[in-house]
């Protein structure tokens, strides 16, 4: 028994326990001295689908070319599978099946001949490939296309037998970057599907800019920025982080500074977050409030003033806010400042209108002791 | 290696760029070989194959940039090349399937050119030792210049470019040994020394003349090594820095 355990452990190689997971560790990219991807690091767990949010040019294509062995990284490593890209860079890719954001597809070649050539160059066995070949484009619905030319194929065509290069070989770990742009709204559902479908034999890593997609499929996300990371946790808990203010959606019709006026000056908004045109006369107000209870006297308020309420809703805090604060801080910075400005514009108004008002009334005091001065005369 | 080695023969006969490359070659061939022909003396009644290879390959030479110009420059331009990057093979296999590739369409290409030394045995008799080292020759001296033209298309994403860098590294290739009988060269006798050694015409003389030399089947291997040596190195280079 004990030589058995011996053996057991003997048998048991270097790599450690690092098994089934891609474990990035301060990864770093410098293009001559700008970075692109700094010190970034994250682990993705066996059979786990991680979206990868950021804005364009954020850098997640950089890193996801990092992953792959597409793009040395300047510093910091990569371990898939405990094989560092490095040093077993064929091991690693091995275990890889890459779509790039512009599917590698040779549009001369026919899609058959194509996944059959892709199945070749990842090293499948000869006796298996059409078997593999068959099998990807089935999951992906190109049997029918199969021996027409590619570049004759559409867009979302071509996406899909890019797709099916990355399927082949039957890789642990699929590497999607933006696997659903320029596809049409029920494609993306069955690539959403898809990747839902593909959670059960594969570990999956998604980059994407769109929020919906990373909800629908993911569990986890890490979210960069400027190449560094913004957060890194799953969606309920950074939906959770978030979640604190309660804020209303209200469809007004009139006239934006008096609508704006008025709701900033009923008791318990804490304040107006955004104003969005909406159409004709009537702009969508996204207010912070201190409790439901403020709906009626809000509404009671607008009403009186004329000012048509068309619709009301809460808002729920999303995934987005968590994307837009954490990656557009500038952006954001600059709207939250047009706001105060707006309201400082309101307060000098009516400050100005007051002291009008004063002013007329008082002169108006004047004009009437003047004519009762004359009347007496 | 041999999926990708396979798929780039593959490509060269299904466009139609191979066959007008063949077309091309055999015409220059064939008027080569009508040329030598038609210049026989009546006293003399023979004519060299090698004359005919070297006129041939004289004007050639100048196709090779065109079969090698879409190697590497294409798939970087149509961001093809991330398949093979992301592929467990490695850049070396990658550069060689690819250069392979190109070499096998040229000897095709020269396996075609077989027809004239048929022509001319039905007529007359050729002298065998004479007409293989004249197609070995050949054989390695295009090699160099394959080799040549698959680093000229690493160097840019723009096959138009690729072809016009290649013709003007061709130039260089034929013209080096006259540039080197040139008087200013002459007159340095050390540079004359350097350039000669890297001449590939004087290497291919011995060739033609039907003499089998193991220096000069090295030179050409050796040169042909180094030149596909350096475009693994740019295209590891290129990978460094490619966004």
């Amino acid at each position: 028994m004990r030589i058995l355990f011996i053996i057991a452990f003997c048998c048991n190689d270097e790599r450690g326990f690092a098994e089934n997971m891609v474990e990035i560790k301060n990864l770093t990219k410098y293009y001559g001295t700008h970075p692109a991807v700094k010190d970034i690091s994250f682990t993705v767990g066996d059979h786990e689908v991680l979206g990868f949010l950021g804005p364009n040019g954020a850098g997640k294509s950089t890193t996801m070319n990092m992953i792959t062995g597409c793009l040395p990284s300047t510093s910091g490593t990569v371990l898939v599978d405990g094989y560092d890209i490095s040093k077993d860079p064929i091991e690693v890719k091995k275990r890889i099946g890459y779509l790039p954001e512009i599917p590698p597809v040779y549009p001369d070649m026919r899609v058959r001949e194509y996944l059959t050539f892709a199945a070749g160059l990842k090293g499948v066995a000869r006796n298996d490939r059409q078997k593999q070949v068959e099998n990807a484009m089935e999951r992906l619905h190109i049997t029918d296309v199969q021996k027409r030319i590619i570049g004759n194929l559409s867009k979302g065509y071509r996406q899909r037998v890019g797709f099916a290069m990355a399927l082949l070989g039957s890789p642990k770990f699929l590497i999607l970057d933006e696997p659903t742009v320029g596809l049409d709204p029920t494609q993306v559902m069955e690539v959403r599907r898809l990747i839902q479908d593909l959670a059960r034999e594969h570990t999956i890593i998604f980059s994407t800019h769109i929020l919906a997609e990373v909800t629908a499929v993911c569990e986890r996300v890490v979210i960069i920025n400027k190449g560094q990371i913004r957060a890194e946790d799953t969606i309920a808990n950074l939906e959770a982080s978030v979640g604190g203010d309660l804020k209303l959606c209200l469809k007004v019709e009139g006239e934006i500074t008096k609508v704006t006026d008025l709701i900033r000056n009923t008791d318990g908004v804490i304040s107006v977050d955004e104003v969005e045109f909406d159409s004709q006369g009537v702009n969508a107000f996204t207010v912070t409030v201190a409790s439901e209870a403020v709906r009626k006297p809000l509404m009671s308020r607008l009403i009186a003033e004329d000012c048509m309420v068309l619709e009301i809703t809460t808002v729920k805090s999303s995934l987005e806010d968590v994307f837009v604060k954490l990656t557009s801080s500038s952006r954001a910075q600059s709207r939250e400042d047009a706001l105060e400005e707006l309201g400082k514009e309101l307060d000098a108004q009516r400050e100005a209108e007051e002291a009008a008002k004063k002013a007329g009334s008082a002169e108006q005091d004047k004009t009437s002791a003047n004519e009762e001065k004359e009347a007496e005369d | 290696m041999f999926a990708l080695y396979k798929k780039e023969v593959q490509s060269y006969f299904c466009s139609p760029f191979a066959y007008v490359v063949s077309a091309l070659f055999l015409m220059v061939f064939s008027l080569s070989f009508i040329n030598g022909i038609s210049n026989m003396d009546s006293n003399v009644l023979k004519f060299s194959f090698s004359n005919i290879f070297y006129n041939s390959f004289f004007y050639f030479i100048f196709l090779i940039p065109l079969l090698t110009m879409r190697t590497f420059a294409e798939e970087r331009k149509s961001k093809t090349e991330t398949i093979w990057l992301s592929a467990p093979i490695t850049i070396p296999q990658v550069v060689f399937a690819k250069f392979f590739a190109v070499a096998t369409v040229f000897l095709l290409m020269m396996v075609l050119s077989l027809f004239f030394p048929l022509i001319a045995l039905w007529h007359g008799s050729v002298i065998g030792s004479s007409l293989v080292c004249g197609y070995l020759g050949f054989f390695l001296w295009s090699l160099v210049c394959i080799a040549i033209g698959v680093m000229m298309s690493a160097l840019t994403d723009n096959p138009i470019l690729a072809a016009v860098f290649g013709e003007a590294a061709m130039i260089a290739v034929i013209f080096l040994d006259n540039f080197t009988q040139s008087d200013l060269i002459q007159s340095l006798p050390v540079v004359a020394k350097i350039f000669g050694w890297f001449s590939t015409e004087t290497r291919y003389g011995a060739f033609s003349q039907g003499l089998f030399s193991l220096a000069d089947l090295m030179f050409f291997i050796t040169i042909t090594l180094v030149v596909l040596i350096w475009t693994i190195i740019i295209i590891e280079k290129r990978r460094w820095s490619r966004g």
